[in-house]
């Protein structure tokens, strides 16, 4: 496997904000060998074990891209969705930025169904399909449409289980995180000072509340991405 | 067919054949992480998707055992420089203190803003500024804005804080409230409230007190309210929070260029035992009875009436206070003309004026000249009074 050197620097994370954790008292006692020092009442996470796994996890991510593997980034707090759309549509990857829906992936041959209608629908109005309902049928079927792009959006143009699952904060996501634990997807998953480190498999310890801090660790994971898919692209 | 293989994964069935409890099993920390291992049947296990998946499980698990043996590599960085610059990077958020934050989100009940700490901080729209406003974009706060902000409390729930920029600008408009005093500069403010003793303005986004005595115009509280008046500023307290303004000083000072004795025409607001209470641009002039007319007049009634307009001429002023002393007797071609014939002195009274003005300059300059022909020798000068006296080493002229 390719190791690179991606640029993760110390001055950027700490301007960011990732080394800051939860309140002493929030803690999860499994984290303590990711948290270093405690100050002022939170505790600090280590940015060396973060720079590492944050490296390794790029280096994983850019192989499975250069191979042709498919990413689905989770991230539903209010405050992170644009950015998790935003980062999702650079990189050319899946996103769920509303609700993760319960069985998304355990009970995928719904939720196909779901996005099989979503793309007539989108076909119908495209062609002006519409127009040729009654008007009451027509609003709707608008409003089924708006429902289905808001909540759907990011996965319509998914055609099978993703291969590797990227949550962004492991307490409000961990529907989505025990469906991949049970489906056998690899995830990456950025840990608070308050999550199980155990449960995904590489998991980042950062802060998981600050928006500047979550836009670098997706900047970092998207830029492996877009650079193992334009190899992928280079040699096929 | 795909379906029925992913159906049996996550059943509890004995692994067949697992790819990881078959490996030696090294730490304790393996066997914890493998505790739900993602089971496949035998029909499954050809299937091609799931070989794919447990070849990235397994790239996945080297990974992180690679992190584990050997924590430095790839970092940049050693653990002493993080310590280093932990001190540099040293965080104060008290009640009180200013941070330097960017707007990242704004929407109708308040705006997000990204200050350097565990969670990003909350600015009601409240607290954005300090007139009342129904969306943060009015005040400006916009996705991107770089500004400081001053920390009023904190939401214990999820750990982030609670903004203002209310306290701050605050301070900023009582800082120009003082300025601007010393500077004695003319503002415009609007009436928003009254009391029993006079109006509120709004000034500079603070609430000032004009008591009805400094105001010009003579009108009630309901007719002020919403109108915008000129007013100067007289006394600034912060601590007490008094901003007491005048209108009358402001409205005397825009009417300085009415020289004395130039004739203005005026609408009499208000009779009073003493005289009447004329209206002159604005601002009111006191029209004292013995200035009416050289007649003795017995009752001002029968002369003036609130409402009547006329010609008066402006016989002095005094800044300071804001009054204008009227008359109307100099205008009277005749003595005794107002009683009988007030349109004669409306009409006449420019040329009454004119004459006026011409004996006035006559009187002083015969007074200067007297002062230049009396010979000083023989011990006498003219004073000011006109009253012949001994010549004093200290001339009074």
């Amino acid at each position: 496997m390719t190791r690179r050197y991606w640029n993760i620097n110390l001055e950027e994370m700490m301007e960011a904000g990732v080394h800051f954790g939860h309140g002493t008292r929030k803690w999860n006692p499994r984290m303590a060998p990711y948290i270093s020092a405690k100050r002022k009442g939170i505790h600090i996470t280590n940015l060396t074990r973060t720079a590492r796994f944050l490296s390794e996890a790029c280096d994983l991510v850019f192989d499975a891209a250069s191979r042709g593997k498919q990413f689905l980034i989770v991230g539903t707090k209010n405050k992170v969705a644009d950015s998790v759309a935003r980062a999702a549509i650079k990189a050319r990857c899946h996103y769920v930025n509303k609700k993760w829906l319960g069985g998304m992936s355990t009970n995928w041959s719904t939720t196909e169904t779901r996005l099989h209608k979503f793309r007539d629908l989108r076909t119908e109005q495209k062609t002006g399909g519409l127009n040729h309902f009654p008007k009451r049928d027509a609003v709707m079927l608008k409003r089924q449409l708006s429902h289905l792009q808001t909540y759907l959006g990011g996965i319509k143009y998914m055609t099978g289980l993703p291969d590797i699952v990227i949550i962004v904060d492991q307490h409000e996501e961990y529907t989505a995180l025990r469906e991949c634990i049970t489906l056998g997807i690899p995830t990456i998953c950025l840990i608070d000072t308050n999550c199980d480190p155990d449960l995904a498999d590489i998991s980042i310890p950062a802060n998981d509340d600050a928006i500047a801090s979550i836009r670098l660790i997706l900047n970092k994971l998207v830029f492996a991405i877009c650079e193992g898919r334009s190899s992928y692209l280079r040699n096929t | 067919m795909a379906f029925a293989a992913q159906q049996f994964t996550g059943l509890r069935f004995p692994p067949l054949s697992s790819s990881q409890l078959s490996k030696p099993l090294s730490s304790k920390q393996q066997t914890q992480r493998s505790n739900y291992v993602p089971i496949v049947s035998a029909v499954a296990i050809s299937n091609a998707q799931t070989k794919e998946r447990l070849k990235l499980k397994d790239l996945f698990e080297e990974a992180y055992e690679r992190c584990r043996t050997a924590p430095m590599q790839g970092v940049s960085f050693t653990t002493d420089d993080f310590h280093a610059a932990l001190h540099k990077y040293d965080f104060n958020f008290d009640i009180g203190t200013k941070v330097k934050g960017t707007v990242f989100c704004a929407d109708a009940n308040g705006a997000l803003v990204d200050i350097t700490a565990k969670s990003s901080a909350y600015l009601a729209v409240e607290e954005a500024c300090i007139h009342r406003l129904k969306h943060v974009e009015e005040a400006g706060i916009v996705p991107g804005l770089r500004e400081e902000f001053i920390i009023i409390g904190e939401n214990k729930a999820n750990d982030s804080l609670v903004v203002s920029l209310r306290s701050i600008q605050y301070d900023l408009a009582w800082e120009r409230c003082r300025q601007l005093q010393a500077e004695d500069a003319v503002l415009k403010g609007k009436i928003v409230g009254a009391n029993k003793g006079g109006v509120f303005a709004l000034v500079e986004g603070i609430r000032g007190f004009v008591p009805f005595s400094l105001i010009s115009a003579k009108a009630t509280a309901e007719e002020l309210l919403g109108k915008e008046l000129p007013l100067k500023i007289l006394e600034v307290d912060k601590e007490q929070s008094k901003l007491v303004l005048s209108n009358r000083k402001a409205m005397a000072d825009s009417q300085v260029q009415l020289g004395i004795g130039s004739v203005v025409t005026g609408t009499v607001q208000s009779l009073k035992p003493y005289g009447a209470f004329v209206d002159i641009g604005g601002i009111n002039g006191l029209l004292h009875v013995s200035q009416i007319s050289h007649d003795r007049i017995s009752d001002i009634a029968t002369v003036l009436q609130p409402g009547d307009t006329l010609k008066v001429m402006i016989l002095s002023h005094n800044l300071k206070k804001g009054q204008v002393s009227l008359c109307t007797k100099k205008l009277e071609p005749t003595p005794g003309d107002m009683i009988r014939d007030p349109k004669l002195v409306f009409e006449k009274a420019e040329e009454m004026a004119q004459t006026f003005r011409q004996r006035i300059a006559q009187a002083e300059a015969m007074a200067l000249a007297d002062m230049q022909n009396f010979r000083p020798e023989s011990g006498l000068t003219l004073s000011s009074e006109g009253i012949l006296g001994p010549f004093t080493a200290v001339s009074s002229a």
